[in-house]
């Protein structure tokens, strides 16, 4: 059995490094960075959701704070990539650590509105701002990042993603197995219980929190340099209400669920083009679906969603658990 | 100038005193939010606004059209996300109602196209001059139906045999259930009149800015959550409260910010009341 997921992995591996070469069209590997993309901002979004048990309808708000800061800091500073790339996510942790140090000791569904005004905010802001964000005209021309002199080619960009989703995928599988993993864990499971254990609930929410906001932060860089192009409405209510659907068609709390929640939502839409305007419509249905029917998610682990909890129980542990 | 920013303040502020209700009426009975209070608020007022356009140009119809569409959109929504979802973490049941939002939001754009629509005016006759500023018969008339509906309100939860059961319910919910209350029933009534009201605010605010559109009750419904937060969630009429002083303070703030940055009030208001006194103004001293 061993054998064979080494196998299977070291076939997966030799598959995707080479999947530029398999497939020389540009298209599909622009699906495959996509892919990528929203793999990792579906993972990040995982730390908060399904180990942690917070919701965070903003996260598209943070996606787009990174890619705002790399672009503007590339265009107007002439800073290479690799400088502006960390602190797009520094950005993005920075404001996470705002906004969760404001809600974090409240009840859930705190965070989740605090987050989601957040995100409209950051959006009506990018889009008034316009002697630095040129409003809605948005940013054009953000420069192609450079590798020792070389510009990035497609296939460049892809083997970036692929080492970034390949890192981000094993830093979470390291987190989930630490000390710190379990006790967000410990906080998703029962919050009274897990203070009692030693665990400091409001640092580890924030550091929770703050984690998924960076990782955002960095994707929405290479994101900036690779589409070239952002605007407000790429970052709105709803980018954060497609990576939650990821999440949750997914499954939350599982550490694969949300790599294939991505690729299933973003591999769709280009298969069924001719659904297109029903895209969001889908999302939704799907949003309401799997957690009335299928709580679990693709994978089927026990996530959030079913958490045998009393709901009497549940009433005063979160009534007196944030605090 | 003052004056006239007062009125539109007072205008205004019924439409989110309405929702504010909404959310204060169900977060009171279930602790939750209705995330689709927003998407409700927007599919009332395309009711009344498929009700003037086809059926009769009378406010009344599109009003009753817009109550009768929120009711049956709180009645479904408790079925399929709180009902289905009992003994499950509360918080799917949030997500549901999220979902719910988006689904409607997406259908309306699917249905009645992206584009803002205009919705007719009513009672637009000057009503009397006050200095300089003149007022219209429509704001009278809007404030005159928001408070009636929360004095209606007010009334069916302080006295009658249901809003007891609402009120017992809030309390404690088990033991709601041995005192021989059918709790089930009491819930789903909550956001069924949570519905309606939003229901009827939809086509209240649709007439008073003259416009229709899919995303309309985005931003309505998350200011309005923030006046409900203001006021105090647990109690309404703090929320009623919040709803006209978010109004009256964005009005005045406009006058500082810029116009763009109007809508970023509201959500300062909701994150500084978080932070130092999440009880709201009225709310009762319950940790949140």
């Amino acid at each position: 059995m061993k054998k064979l997921n080494i196998a299977a992995v070291a076939l997966g591996s030799v598959l995707l490094i080479s999947f530029p070469y398999i497939v020389p069209n540009p298209y599909l590997v622009r699906v495959a960075i996509m892919c990528g993309i929203y793999m990792i901002l579906a993972s990040s979004l995982n730390i908060v959701i399904g180990f942690t048990g917070m919701f965070s309808l903003g996260h598209g708000a943070f996606y787009g704070i990174g890619a705002y800061t790399s672009a503007l800091l590339a265009l107007n500073l002439q800073w290479p990539f690799w400088v502006t790339f960390p602190l797009g996510g520094a950005m993005a942790a920075l404001f996470g650590v705002l906004i969760g140090v404001a809600t974090l000791r409240l009840r859930q569904i705190f965070l989740a509105f605090t987050t989601l005004g957040f995100g409209e905010i950051t959006r009506i802001v990018i889009l008034n701002w316009d002697s630095l964000t040129r409003g809605p005209m948005g940013l054009p021309g953000i420069p192609i990042p450079t590798f020792f002199g070389v510009r990035f080619s497609q296939a460049g960009y892809y083997y970036f993603i692929l080492l970034f989703t390949a890192v981000v995928v094993l830093f979470i599988y390291r987190l989930y197995r630490s000390r710190i993993g379990r006790a967000f864990i410990a906080i998703r499971e029962d919050e009274v219980a897990a203070s009692h254990m030693g665990i400091h609930l409001f640092g580890f929410k924030t550091l929770a929190f703050t984690l998924a906001c960076s990782i955002a932060g960095l994707v929405g860089a290479f994101y900036a340099h690779f589409a070239r192009f952002i605007s407000a409405d790429q970052f709105g209510g709803n980018e954060s209400f497609a990576i939650l659907t990821m999440v949750a068609l997914g499954g939350t709390g599982s550490i694969l669920g949300p790599l294939l929640g991505a690729a299933v939502l973003i591999i769709f839409p280009e298969v069924f083009r001719f659904l297109a305007q029903f895209r969001m419509v889908i999302y939704g249905a799907i949003l309401i679906f799997v957690i009335v029917v299928k709580p679990g998610g693709i994978v089927g682990v026990r996530g959030v969603f079913e958490k045998p909890v009393q709901a009497i129980r549940a009433k005063h542990s979160h009534q007196k658990g944030g605090r | 100038m003052f004056v006239q920013q007062l009125i539109n303040g007072i205008t205004q502020g019924s439409i989110f005193a309405l929702l504010a209700i909404s959310f204060a009426v169900i977060y009171g009975v279930l602790r939750l939010v209705n995330f689709a209070t927003g998407a409700t608020y927007m599919m009332g007022a395309f009711a009344g606004w498929l009700t003037v356009q086809y059926v009769s140009r009378n406010i009344f119809l599109a009003m009753l059209a817009g109550l009768i569409t929120g009711w049956c959109i709180g009645y479904l929504i408790e079925k399929v996300a709180i009902k289905s979802l009992r003994g499950v973490a509360r918080i799917a049941s949030l997500i549901c109602t999220i979902g719910f939002s988006i689904f409607m939001m997406e259908i309306a754009t699917v249905i009645f196209g992206a584009e803002t629509k205009a919705m007719p005016s009513f009672f637009n006759e000057k009503a009397f001059t006050l200095g300089e500023v003149s007022v219209v018969w429509y704001q009278l008339f809007l404030v005159g139906t928001a408070v009636t509906i929360l004095l209606l309100l007010q009334v069916l939860i302080f006295k009658t045999k249901a809003g007891l059961a609402i009120r017992t319910v809030s309390l404690d919910f088990k033991t709601a259930g041995l005192m021989g209350i059918n709790v089930d029933r009491t819930i789903s009534l909550a956001f069924s009149l949570g519905g309606a009201t939003a229901g009827i605010a939809g086509v209240l605010g649709s007439v008073y800015y003259n416009i229709v559109n899919p995303t309309m009750g985005n931003l309505q419904g998350l200011k309005s959550f923030s006046a409900a937060v203001f006021g105090g969630l647990t109690s309404i009429p703090g929320a009623i409260l919040g709803g006209y002083l978010l109004a009256i303070v964005e009005n005045f703030g406009v006058q500082i910010v810029s116009g763009g940055y109007r809508d970023i009030i509201g959500f300062v208001i909701l994150v500084g009341f978080l932070l130092f006194r999440p009880r709201g103004l009225l709310g009762k001293k319950t940790s949140l």
